[in-house]
């Protein structure tokens, strides 16, 4: 990898203000950033480490300013490990998807490692991106490689893959969307804002590799999940995560989808599906919510909204079999949301 | 001088007597039933514990002082012509100690990752910086990075003075087409496999340091010392003698190190020339690309059989690729069972690709995977199970043995379906079974050293080197039991080309080829201890004996093994035992089976594999325990093979789009299933331990047997690996839905 200057901050003031200036790269666990680095995919000048900045960890928030109450909901500090994520008692009990997909990512020492920020902002794991000596729109050149005859294919997009093909890696990305999830930003000038997760993801741009728009200097702070509220233990939100992967043991996601509803009796209220790996941003499957709203959950609905769910895919020669993936992880997820009482 | 000997050999039930003459010197072999010690026990790895706390050594972890760092520029296209290379700015780098150009403009590459410059530099950073300043122009020239693709007429070639398609000797035997003719039924199907990598987690590479006399110490992950001093030598132009080559740990070769390579001679020449230590080892994608691979194979294949289950026929054609050189593709798809009429015709193609080279069982598992598949389809077309017509048609008599253990042990009664994918809901599961054969029993004229000092400590030397396989703790377990005492007590020096010559580990042959030799320098060992024992007790030395570790004379004279050591001189005991020539044995083939049940999601098309049996014969079996690991990692290495590994070339530049270890998938620990290992030890003959290869046998019949499961679990068949949920799916779709 290229020389760079290593930045260690103690506020997360200071980190804005390092991440802002021209060069710089935001480090916390550092996964993906240094495979990036030593491809020379990234080539930063200053490596900007959150390591010394104080971390939120995974609490409750405080609506009211009276301590904990009825109306807390979860957040998470950008810094929590997949680790401790995985193994925390409320989130395991407010919102147990995001647990699961946290639990399921790569391995024991990466999820030891890896943060909920770094797992937001990785880039994806396409080997065409990965390696200089192929091109890459993501990186600048004209066209996507992976949409021409002969390139490799199976674990490409099959949904928004044009003009780049590249899957999005996050397991925990549909998971937050499908929650609604928001993200507390800060930035250089020392304020917070808060954003839609949803919002935040932008299509592929020439020339540009990030998949999330976060703007210069800007870095997420923690992640606010505000449908896991105490309020709602008694009738948690109803969400599950599946994923179909080819192996057991570290492996990327083929297909991953949550499903949340909010239920009203025995008809869905609300419902929020989202799709991993199958499009360069986590995949918004609106058909398959329309299918839902309104309705019991009966085989018919299932797989109507199975079906629902691949609207609009444009699978490539050579993933087909994505678009059948899918089908099967809505249906599974909304099967095992029915058998919960 | 020889003398005459008749023992008895093989395994209860498959028994043979044999006679043989055997070198005066050598130690007589201890024949069937033999109750011995310590050889066939389960000992605990002499270096485990060292490498489980990471206090062993490997090449990779040598750094010296004043060591400079020394890497390859490689083009990452399956074939280019350099245009212009600059080498300038990295020169002018600081810390940049020399730079060369190893392909000069006008010159092509034709495969991704061959080398086109160099550096040495004082720091891997500086190193990594001076790469990237090289400028290269290419002309990017037309690829053909698969076989189909280089087999098509037009196809670029590699080698211009050669066509594409090299065409090896048929195998053949009696009149096929006659047999085909009669024939009760013929089953016709096209076989394929992927290229699959070594992936040694040691990459390839040394360090090698000038000792200042003209001579050097090189640190090199090897399979072999002696291939590998004798290599380095050349490339740096002294005497083999002038080179001490240590391979104290190596983190595996599966075939892939043994002489020095292109690289290696990049690293002997900087040493030379700067009068310093350098180290070069590869990264992770050029062991990938550049350090050889598993070739491909597509085996259009034809098997005919009678009513009875008796195979008639079998026809083929075979295609794969080792690479952008000629020849070394092909796929062992004719061995074990009777073929009394055989028409098999291989073909290398020539492609734009890194070089395969020898790889556990070369040609094996491809072949192995396709000839099972074959035999399950032949069976179910003449309606009789897939078990029966193995049996029928398997003439070894061991085998038929291993069969029925093998079978008792899956279940295949119960669990093998009688339809198959009949199983109820979305998870199916089926067993399937394929067989293993290798034929190592080991040569050379290799020489053990033996020391025992008064003190009792037994050293032992020689310049093999442990891939991983066990052979240090072989070593030691067969010359404790020439001297009744344990294995741990013995400390065993290997991986020195300082040491006595080694063989290569290589063709599953190190411990039938070493084994005898330290049997035999461990009896003249005992023979040292008796000798010093009759002096002082003044007894004939042929009427001491060692009884359960302790020696007894006459008269009740008693010493146990320290007080036999204590009487002997200052200077020790130093002997030698020398590996003989190979004399008549048992059977020629070693045999071995696997069966494998596997749980399919036929709606993902995920597999996964729950359990192996996996009955092996090695000749006698040293030390169980590593035995059983060498069988549990070639189980393991075959699943990955069945199910994940796949070398992905783009085919639009040549250059691999999973060179990490993160896409490429290999199996890990969750996709492990339970490995259920048995043993048939035999009395093999051949040599006075009656010592077998087992290392490449037990990765052989994996991928076939778990293939044949999952064709029994869902009633669909993939015909190519690795078994993706991708072609899972598309084999039920072809199939129609069985759910």
């Amino acid at each position: 990898m290229k020389a760079f200057t290593f930045v260690r901050p103690t506020t997360v003031e200071e980190a804005a203000k390092a991440a802002a200036e021209k060069g710089s790269v935001i480090k916390a666990g550092g996964i993906d950033l240094l495979d990036r680095m030593k491809e020379r995919v990234d080539q930063p000048d200053r490596v900007v480490w959150l390591g010394d900045l104080p971390n939120h960890g995974v609490g409750m928030s405080d609506p009211g300013g009276m301590g904990v109450g009825p109306d807390s909901a979860l957040v998470i500090g950008a810094r929590t490990t997949l680790a401790q994520l995985a193994e925390d008692a409320q989130v395991r009990v407010l919102f147990p998807a995001l647990a699961e997909s946290a639990a399921l990512a790569a391995s024991p020492q990466i999820r030891a490692r890896a943060t909920v920020g770094g797992n937001l902002m990785q880039q994806t794991r396409c080997g065409y991106f990965r390696h200089r000596s192929f091109p890459c729109f993501k990186r600048g050149d004209e066209t996507c490689p992976v949409l021409s005859d002969g390139a490799v294919q199976d674990t490409a997009a099959i949904f928004g893959n044009r003009p780049c093909a590249s899957a999005h890696a996050s397991s925990l990305a549909p998971v937050l969307c499908a929650a609604d999830a928001t993200i507390f930003v800060a930035n250089p000038i020392g304020k917070q804002s808060e954003w839609r997760l949803v919002d935040v993801y932008a299509p592929p741009r020439r020339g540009v590799a990030s998949d999330i728009d976060l703007g210069d200097g800007n870095l997420i702070v923690s992640v606010f999940v505000p449908r896991a509220r105490k309020s709602v233990q008694s009738h948690p939100v109803r969400a599950v995560y599946e994923e179909i992967r080819q192996k057991a043991a570290f492996d990327w996601a083929l297909v991953s989808a949550c499903v949340r509803l909010d239920m009203d009796g025995d008809k869905v209220k609300d419902a929020g599906v989202w799709l991993g790996a199958v499009a360069p941003t986590p995949w918004h499957a609106e058909a398959a919510e329309k299918a839902l709203v309104g309705k019991s959950l009966t085989d018919d609905v299932i797989r109507a909204a199975a079906e629902a769910a691949v609207t609009g895919a444009t699978p490539l020669p050579g993933n087909s079999y994505k678009v059948d993936l899918v089908k099967v992880v809505v249906r599974r997820a909304l099967e095992r949301l029915r058998a919960m009482k | 001088m020889t003398r005459k000997i008749t023992f008895k050999t093989g395994y209860p039930g498959a028994e043979k007597d044999v006679t043989v003459e055997i070198h005066d010197q050598d130690a007589t072999p201890w024949g069937l039933g033999a109750k011995l010690r310590s050889v066939g026990t389960d000992v605990p790895r002499l270096e485990g514990i060292a490498k489980a706390t990471g206090a062993a050594r490997y090449s990779f972890d040598i750094n010296r002082p004043r060591m400079a760092f020394a890497k390859a520029l490689r083009c990452w296209r399956g074939h280019a012509k350099v245009v212009s290379i600059d080498l300038s700015a990295a020169e002018k780098l600081p810390g940049v100690l020399a730079a060369t150009v190893l392909k000069k403009p006008g010159e092509r590459v034709t495969y991704s990752g061959e080398m086109v410059a160099a550096v040495c530099a004082e720091s891997e950073e500086a190193l990594d910086d001076a790469l990237a300043a090289i400028e290269v122009k290419y002309e990017a020239l037309p690829v053909a990075a698969t076989t189909d693709e280089a087999m098509r007429p037009g196809a670029p070639q590699p080698d211009p003075r050669n066509a594409n398609v090299f065409a090896e000797k048929p195998q053949t035997r009696g009149d096929v087409e006659k047999a085909f003719a009669e024939a009760d039924a013929i089953v016709e199907a096209e076989f394929r496999t992927q290229v699959q990598t070594h992936s040694a987690l040691e990459p390839h590479g040394c360090v090698i340091e000038p000792n200042g006399d003209g001579g050097f110490t090189v640190w090199a992950s090897t399979q072999s010392t002696q291939g590998f001093q004798n290599s380095i030598a050349n490339a740096l132009g002294v005497k083999p003698n002038q080179v001490r080559v240590i391979a104290e740990h190596i983190g595996g070769g599966f075939g892939a190190k043994f002489g020095a390579d292109d690289w290696d001679r990049v690293t002997a020449r900087y040493a030379k020339d700067l009068d310093r230590p350098v180290k070069q080892l590869l990264d992770r994608r050029a062991e990938h690309l550049v350090a050889g691979n598993r070739p491909d194979s597509i085996q259009r294949l034809k098997l005919g059989g009678k009513k009875d289950g008796s195979i008639t026929a079998f026809a083929g054609e075979v295609f794969g690729s080792a690479g952008n050189g000629r020849g070394g593709a092909g796929a062992t798809n004719v061995r074990v069972y009777r073929y009394p009429n055989l028409n098999m015709v291989q073909s290398s193609v020539s492609t734009f690709a890194g070089q395969g080279r020898a790889f556990r069982a070369p040609g094996h598992p491809q072949g192995v995977f396709a000839a099972e598949g074959m035999i399950d389809l032949l069976a179910e077309k003449l309606g009789i199970d897939a078990l029966e017509m193995r049996l029928k048609n398997d003439p070894h008599p061991l085998r038929q043995i291993q069969w029925k253990i093998g079978a008792e042990r899956i279940g295949w009664k119960a669990n093998r379906r009688a339809t198959p994918g009949s199983d109820t809901g979305p998870v199916k599961r089926g067993v399937g079974c394929a067989a293993a054969i290798w034929y190592q029993k080991g040569n050379g004229n290799f020489v053990v050293n033996v020391h025992v000092d008064r003190a009792g400590h037994v050293t032992v030397q020689n310049a093999v080197q442990d891939i991983g396989t066990g052979i240090r703790t072989v070593l030691a377990v067969l010359v404790a039991e020439e001297l009744g005492i344990d294995a741990e007590k013995v400390d065993v020096q290997i991986g020195d080309t300082n040491f006595p010559a080694g063989p290569g580990s290589g063709g599953s042959t190190t411990t039938p080829s070493i084994g005898p030799a330290a049997r035999e320098a461990g009896l003249r060992a005992r023979e040292g201890l008796v000798a010093a024992l009759a002096a002082d007790w003044a007894s004939p030395a042929e009427e001491i004996a060692l009884k359960d570790g302790v020696f007894v004379g006459p008269g009740d004279k008693k010493a146990t093994f320290a007080q036999a050591c204590s009487r002997l001189g200052p200077e020790g005991l130093s002997v030698t035992g020398q590996r003989r020539p190979n004399y008549d044995g048992f059977h020629g083939d070693t045999a071995g089976c696997q069966f494998a049940q596997v749980a399919v999601d036929v709606e993902t098309g995920v597999v996964r594999v729950e359990k192996v049996v996996a009955v092996h014969d090695a000749g006698r079996i040293v030390d169980a325990l590593t035995a059983r690991s060498q069988v549990n990692g070639g189980v393991i290495q075959g699943v990955s093979y069945a199910l994940y590994e796949d070398r992905q070339l783009d085919r639009a530049t040549g250059d691999m789009v999973n060179p990490t270890f993160d896409t490429y998938r290999i199996a890990g620990m969750n996709d492990c299933p339970e490995i259920d290992v048995v043993l048939t030890s035999i009395e093999s003959g051949f040599n006075n331990a009656g010592l077998m290869g087992l290392g490449e046998p037990a990765t052989v019949p994996t991928a076939g047997a778990v293939a044949n499961a999952v064709a029994n679990a869902i009633g669909a068949r993939v015909y190519e690996l690795p078994i993706t949920p991708a072609r899972v799916l598309a084999a039920l779709n072809a199939r129609g839905n069985v759910k």
